[in-house]
């Protein structure tokens, strides 16, 4: 009995023996069909390169991924690797739930997006692709409205006379998208207009709030206007139905929706263009895709291999390709032909050169919602603007 | 004996383990962090008294959020009860194809509510049904649809809300009907009362207690309401209930669970004293 029992246990050890792998976790955002297959494809190849680590890959939906996120984080069960939006990564910094990455000059050069990952003088993810948002126009009506085929408005004023006209065209077609009250949505509608007014959230100290500024207060009065006016009210995905449904001359949106026009292989005239600003071009916002590691992860080593392996130039260029996404974060993966070959995506490139991105704070998020308030406020429920930003003003002060 | 007693404990045991540790721990434990300022991502936490109770009443997000609640409770619960009479009444009486009219009300009170809050978002949008049938009748819908319009949106969830509960609440009526005993109306007629004596002398004062449990109910219901919010406007153009206040401020932005866990105690409160009214004041009148 003992010989068999010896026997079971010699083999079991063997087994555990052959089978000693390094096992990192990873959770990711990116599950539709057309991206997650790259993702997998990555994964396989990292995990021949290293037969020594398996990477485990957990999918999370962005409608609930930060929640599961949070609680894995607050319950001790974190990935060794996870990947965070731009605006969440202060808010698990501050708390030690991430492990600080250490960048050298190598690194510091090749990737854009480090100052939105670094908090209180230390860097907490590393960039895997950014985003912004450009104008799109629908060159169709732009014509109806009696514009050349190679005009794109460049400042305000121009943007907003395009915007009438083309709302003028006809009682079923609006001369722009307006968002409807969304979380986490909204504010980065707004804030390109605020800052092509040249009003800033924070002053350069960030010791005062300038949110209710003369500028942010004049910018928010002709994101209304055009709202009231001559707005397609809706949510972003209905605004972007109506657009491509021909029925809105002008949206604010990502790179998502070239990815849509090919998917759904619509035939549409589509105009890309910079935000305006009265000193061309607009500011818009900047947003980003950061991989970061669990402070709790005993796989650190093997973890930030394989970010250096998803991050790489080349694998950047695969996703951005499978994805349409028209900003990798590598300055290399940029250059690539792809990228290149495509008016639109260089207008997103440009674009990113002029962008803002929200400050690093653990508090944001709830900043953010003050800003969404005064926005829903001002278009929705007859707040006067100076009122409503000044309102929010008050509270982003009393929760600093 | 003792045998027994293991028996009937060990029988009990998967019912009481889900009772202390998914019940009563959970109350427990809000109610203790109610008086901390426990945020969910945070390792350290520290005891802050009534500050969070206090906090809660110059909030505007809250007292705006109990305001809704208010409207909501004391807009639907009346309708609802009303109208679920009246269906009970109606369905209550022979008539061809009863059984179709019993079903077709009750149907919505069985469907989803992710379900029936996506199609009614769908309805109450511009250019949607409800706003085609509100320009036929000769009103102006509002410009973007009805849940894009603070004057609108929480009403529209409210109408909604009605339409969906009228059904389970007219099945409890109709049990209550049905256990009226018949002799009572066949004397009223005798003593020649008419129908609406009958309804008011015999029926109404029967159904009390069967009121007074769709009320109680109804009312805890409604003082819960989040789903329909979630799904159709987020809380948003005024829309913002006590619940989803309070999923708002301990599961998304800041996961402030003290916070969070003090404005859950001060709507069991509400629940509880509003329960307790009902209870009295159909039970004065010597219903109960």
């Amino acid at each position: 009995m003992k010989k068999i029992l010896l026997t079971f246990a010699l083999i079991l050890l063997q087994s555990q023996l052959l089978s000693a792998k390094t096992t990192i976790s990873w959770w990711q955002f990116w599950t539709d069909p057309t991206i997650k297959p790259v993702i997998e494809e990555m994964v396989e190849e990292f995990e021949k390169q290293n037969s020594d680590i398996a990477v485990e890959l957990t999918d999370l939906t962005w409608a609930n991924g930060h929640e599961k996120i949070v609680i894995a984080f607050a319950s001790g069960n974190g990935p060794d690797i996870v990947e965070l939006g731009s605006d969440w990564i202060a808010e698990f910094a501050v708390n030690g739930h991430l492990s600080e990455i250490k960048v050298d000059d190598a690194a510091q050069q090749e990737f854009h997006g480090w100052e939105m990952a670094t908090f209180q003088s230390k860097v907490y993810a590393k960039p895997w692709f950014l985003g912004t948002r450009v104008i799109f126009g629908n060159r169709d009506l732009l014509n109806k409205a009696g514009y050349a085929e190679t005009f794109a408005p460049i400042s305000l004023g121009q943007f907003k006379e395009a915007v009438y006209k083309v709302d003028s065209l006809s009682k079923k077609i609006y001369g722009f998208g307006s968002n409807a009250p969304e979380k986490h949505r909204s504010y980065k509608k707004y804030l390109p207009f605020s800052w092509s007014f040249d009003a800033q959230i924070f002053s350069d100290d960030n010791r005062l709030c300038l949110l209710a500024s003369d500028y942010a207060v004049k910018a928010l009065n002709y994101y209304k206007e055009l709202h009231d006016s001559c707005g397609y009210v809706a949510n972003q995905r209905g605004i972007e139905d109506a657009f491509l449904d021909g029925k809105v001359g002008f949206v604010l949106s990502g790179d998502w929706l070239l990815k849509r026009i090919e998917n759904e292989k619509l035939d549409f005239n589509l105009m890309s263009t910079l935000i305006p600003g009265d000193k061309y071009p607009g500011r818009s916002f900047m947003g980003g895709e950061f991989l970061a590691i669990n402070s709790a992860s005993k796989q650190k080593e093997a973890a930030q291999k394989f970010i250096d392996f998803i991050t790489s130039p080349e694998n950047q260029v695969k996703f951005c390709q499978a994805n349409r996404s028209a900003n990798p974060s590598s300055k290399t993966a940029t250059e690539d032909e792809y990228f290149k070959s495509n008016t639109h995506l260089q207008t997103f490139i440009k674009q990113l050169k002029i962008a803002n991105h929200p400050p690093v704070d653990p508090n944001w998020v709830v900043y953010e919602s003050f800003i969404e308030k005064a926005v829903e406020d001002a278009l929705f429920n007859g707040v006067e603007p100076g009122t409503a930003l000044l309102k929010a003003r008050k509270k982003i002060e009393a929760a600093r | 004996m003792q045998h027994k007693k293991t028996t009937a404990l060990l029988l009990a045991l998967p019912w009481i383990v889900t009772l202390l540790l998914f019940w009563l721990y959970p109350i427990i434990y809000s109610f203790v962090v109610g008086f901390t300022d426990r945020q969910l991502l945070s390792k350290t936490w520290q005891w802050v008294g009534f500050d969070n109770y206090i906090a809660l009443l110059s909030d505007e997000s809250f007292l705006t959020a109990l305001k809704n609640t208010s409207i909501f409770v004391l807009g639907t619960i009346p309708v609802t009860t009303i109208v679920a009479l009246l269906l009970a009444l109606l369905v209550n009486k022979q008539f061809k194809g009863r059984g179709l009219f019993r079903a077709g009300y009750f149907l919505p009170s069985i469907t989803s509510m992710v379900v029936v809050a996506l199609i009614f978002t769908n309805l109450f949008q511009r250019g949607g049904y409800i706003a085609l049938l509100a320009e036929m009748l000769g009103f102006t819908p509002p410009q973007h649809g009805f849940l894009l319009d603070s004057s609108t949106a929480l009403y529209s969830i409210m109408a909604m809300d009605i339409w969906m509960a009228v059904g389970y609440y007219m099945l409890i009526f109709l049990a209550g009907l049905k256990s009226i005993p018949q002799e009572l109306y066949e004397a009223a007629k005798i003593q020649g009362a008419g129908q609406v004596r009958q309804f008011f002398s015999i029926t109404l004062p029967l159904l009390k207690p069967v009121a007074l449990f769709i009320l109680v109910i109804n009312s805890i219901k409604s003082f819960q309401v989040f789903v329909e919010i979630f799904v159709m406007t987020q809380g948003k153009f005024e829309t913002s209930t006590m619940v989803y206040f309070i999923y708002e401020s301990g599961l998304t932005t800041k996961f402030n669970f003290g916070y969070a866990s003090a404005a859950a105690y001060i709507l069991f409160l509400i629940v509880a004293v509003f329960s307790f009214l009902q209870f009295r004041l159909l039970k004065n009148r010597g219903t109960v």
